[in-house]
């Protein structure tokens, strides 16, 4: 149980459309994480799961049932609200019990389910509180509760942790991750936020004006990235993304903007060759990719070297991301925390090109056709 | 939490700034300040509350000390004859019940009315919903007195005049408390509802169980001021009842006056009588609207 089937699920209001014509398939026992800047149709998506939100077109299966129709307290889900949403008039207890009492479950059993689940929550010392008397954290977990309560075929989460402070985002997200490792249940769980999005998903759906972007699981999308939207979404810093020409003279093929050309090693410059029709092209190199040398060296076939002038430099502890320019090109390097380099100071960039990802003029990764 | 609290020392500025307020109330400035506004205050209540406390004092004067002069406040021979007099000779009674029995089936009955139209404007959609609205508001612009003559014949039609649905019917209709209904209602988070959907609740159990409670201070208000209204509502009472045992407390006690008598002592003791529950149902529930309001503060 806990199998969710969307096929052509599409939200118009008016003339303006908010998910349009998703098909995606999820598995029991999955964390599949909805991924995407506000208003890319996620929570939207989301509550059309849920039953909160008409469904335009399309048709949405859990296990196996068609749920178009369905009242959402009948689909067999709970859902973790962003603001909790929990009854401010109840106490933790009530708040937990309610889906129980109004599905009309026992109450002796239902005092034993909120207590196992109070325990699994470590709300026991709270339960007599009420909602206002609780911090932000507290206040997320009787939200977990109530919905772990029903013991659910599918989980949504709707930006669970966007309310919490850091460090109880951290804190909560593995709690969240032990919660579903112990109750293996489908998750659904929307973000904005990358780092969740990579640390919880199994797999990531990247979203952008309602139509997703990339499924799968989130290395294979942070190291293959379907188009440039996803390429620049996912990665902090950003990846260095620019626009060029492909000079296809001579041997090789060569990537140029205004003055700064890049050869293209032997795997891009194939597929510039097989998969690009128009010489339009961007050059994504993660910062990671990006090295500095403080003196310059020679490079290897995958990799280009070239003087740049540094503009920005920004000590993060573990690492420094330098911004340096060459030519009208701004890059990003992430370079070792106590490298000694300031802004104005010459040196050399050197791109590891193995790993470089070349777009086509629509967007699209040319390693990914279609 | 430990280190809040180390923060929480380091932070000057809040104790500078109830200092400043501490020191500035010491000085000549702010206290003349402040007797200048109790002195208006107490002028006010005094202009406010003299007629009321006349009427109670002569409420306890036999006839002769009625027209002494100068006239007692306090009565030297203090007496209930008028009271007496009152519940005897007259129906007064019946006119409390009266009272009673429409002022509170009109609160409860349109509180409810009102709360379940106002989360109808706030939380639903239907068509003509915004028309639907305005027509509503729009009413409020009628006065009373341009549809006193319809609605009579409305209901003397009915054949429900000198009944209690004649006098409690009419009165639930009123858009104002359906538009602050609304715009309490209104404030409520859309995802309470939603959560209360998903926990398999139905329309009507998420009025219930969800709703209601969480607007209980608009309800008390709301139930007050409806009551307050019905209780010293004297114009329709006036119009539908014709008979004796139909008036209500107002109509009853204005009937006191005869045409060419006054007695003032038996009519002071009916207003007083009359004042009495209302004096009481404020009083009662004035806890209420302070805790409905602090509720409301701490609920975001």
């Amino acid at each position: 149980m806990g199998q969710v089937e969307l096929l052509q699920v599409s939200k118009r209001y008016g003339d303006s459309v908010a998910v349009d014509s998703v098909t995606l398939g999820i598995e029991d026992h999955e964390f599949i994480v909805l991924l995407g800047p506000s208003g890319c149709g996620k929570s939207t998506l989301l509550k059309m799961i849920a039953g909160l939100e008409e469904i335009s077109d399309g048709e949405i299966y859990i296990d196996g049932r068609l749920v178009n129709y369905v009242k959402p307290g009948d689909r067999n889900v709970a859902m973790v609200f962003q603001n909790y949403a929990l009854y401010p008039h109840m106490t933790v207890f009530e708040n937990i019990a309610f889906p129980l009492k109004m599905t009309g479950v026992a109450k002796t059993e239902t005092r034993e389910r909120v207590l196992r689940a109070a325990n699994a929550l470590g709300l026991e010392t709270l339960l007599d509180r009420r909602p206002e008397q609780l911090s932000g954290g507290q206040r997320q977990r009787v939200a977990l509760g109530r919905s772990i309560v029903r013991e659910p075929a599918v989980f949504l989460t709707d930006e669970p942790l966007s309310n919490l402070d850091a460090q109880l985002r951290v804190q909560t997200r593995e709690e969240l991750l032990r919660l579903h490792a112990r109750l293996q249940r489908t998750t659904i769980y929307v973000t904005h936020d990358q780092i969740e999005a990579m640390t919880m998903g199994h797999r990531i759906v990247v979203m952008r004006g309602g139509v997703v972007q990339q499924v799968g699981p989130p290395q294979q999308v942070y190291d293959e990235p379907a188009n440039t939207f996803v390429a620049a979404f996912l990665g902090s810093p950003r990846i260095n993304l620019h626009v060029g020409n492909l000079d296809r003279a001579g041997d090789g093929v060569t990537f140029r903007h205004g003055e700064v050309t890049i050869p293209l090693p032997p795997r891009l410059a194939h597929l510039a060759r097989v998969a690009s029709a128009s010489d339009d092209v961007a050059l994504g190199i993660r910062p990671e990719d990006t090295h500095v040398l403080l003196q310059s060296s020679e490079g290897t076939s995958d990799q280009v070297t070239l003087p740049a002038t540094v503009s920005l430099v920004e000590p993060v502890g573990s690492d420094l991301f330098i911004s340096a320019t060459t030519g009208e090109l701004a890059w990003t390097a992430r370079a070792e925390a106590r490298l000694p380099v300031r802004p104005g100071q010459q040196l050399s960039l050197r791109f590891d090109l193995q790993r470089a990802h070349l777009f086509g003029a629509d967007g699209r990764n040319l390693a990914h056709p279609g | 939490m430990a280190i809040e609290t180390e923060f929480a020392e380091l932070r000057p500025s809040e104790r500078v700034s109830t200092d400043t307020i501490a020191r500035a109330s010491r000085r000549g400035g702010v206290s003349l300040y402040l007797i200048a506004i109790y002195g208006v205050l107490i002028v006010a209540a005094i202009i406010a509350l003299l007629p009321f406390l006349y009427v109670i004092s002569t409420s306890f004067k036999d006839t002769v000390a009625l027209f002494k002069y100068p006239p007692e406040w306090i009565p030297s021979e203090p007496t209930l004859v008028n009271f007496q007099e009152l519940v005897q000779d007259y129906p007064f009674l019946r006119w409390t019940l009266n009272s009673f029995i429409v002022a509170s089936s009109v609160t409860v009955i349109k509180v409810l009315i009102d709360a379940m139209a106002g989360y109808a404007f706030a939380k639903m959609s239907f068509p003509g919903k915004d028309a639907l609205f305005l027509v509503v508001l729009l009413t409020l612009m009628v006065p009373f007195a341009a549809t006193l003559i319809p609605l009579f014949i409305i209901v003397r039609d009915l054949h429900l005049t000198n009944t209690y649905i004649g006098l409690i019917l009419p009165a639930l209709a009123s858009p104002i408390g359906i538009f602050m209904m609304r715009q309490f209602i209104e404030t409520l988070p859309a995802d309470l509802e939603n959560a209360a959907r998903l926990d398999g609740c139905s329309e009507i159990q998420i009025f219930r169980r969800v709703i209601l409670p969480l607007v209980r201070p608009g309800l008390v208000v709301l139930g007050v001021f409806t009551f307050m209204t019905q209780w010293t509502s004297y114009l329709w009472p006036l119009v539908i009842g014709t008979k004796e045992e139909m008036f209500t407390l107002t109509v009853g006690v204005q009937s006191l006056r005869s045409l060419f008598t006054v007695n003032w002592g038996v009519l002071s003791a009916g207003a007083v009588l009359s004042m009495l529950p209302l004096v009481l149902v404020f009083l009662f529930l004035q806890r209420y609207f302070i805790a409905g309001s602090i509720a409301g503060a701490l609920k975001e």
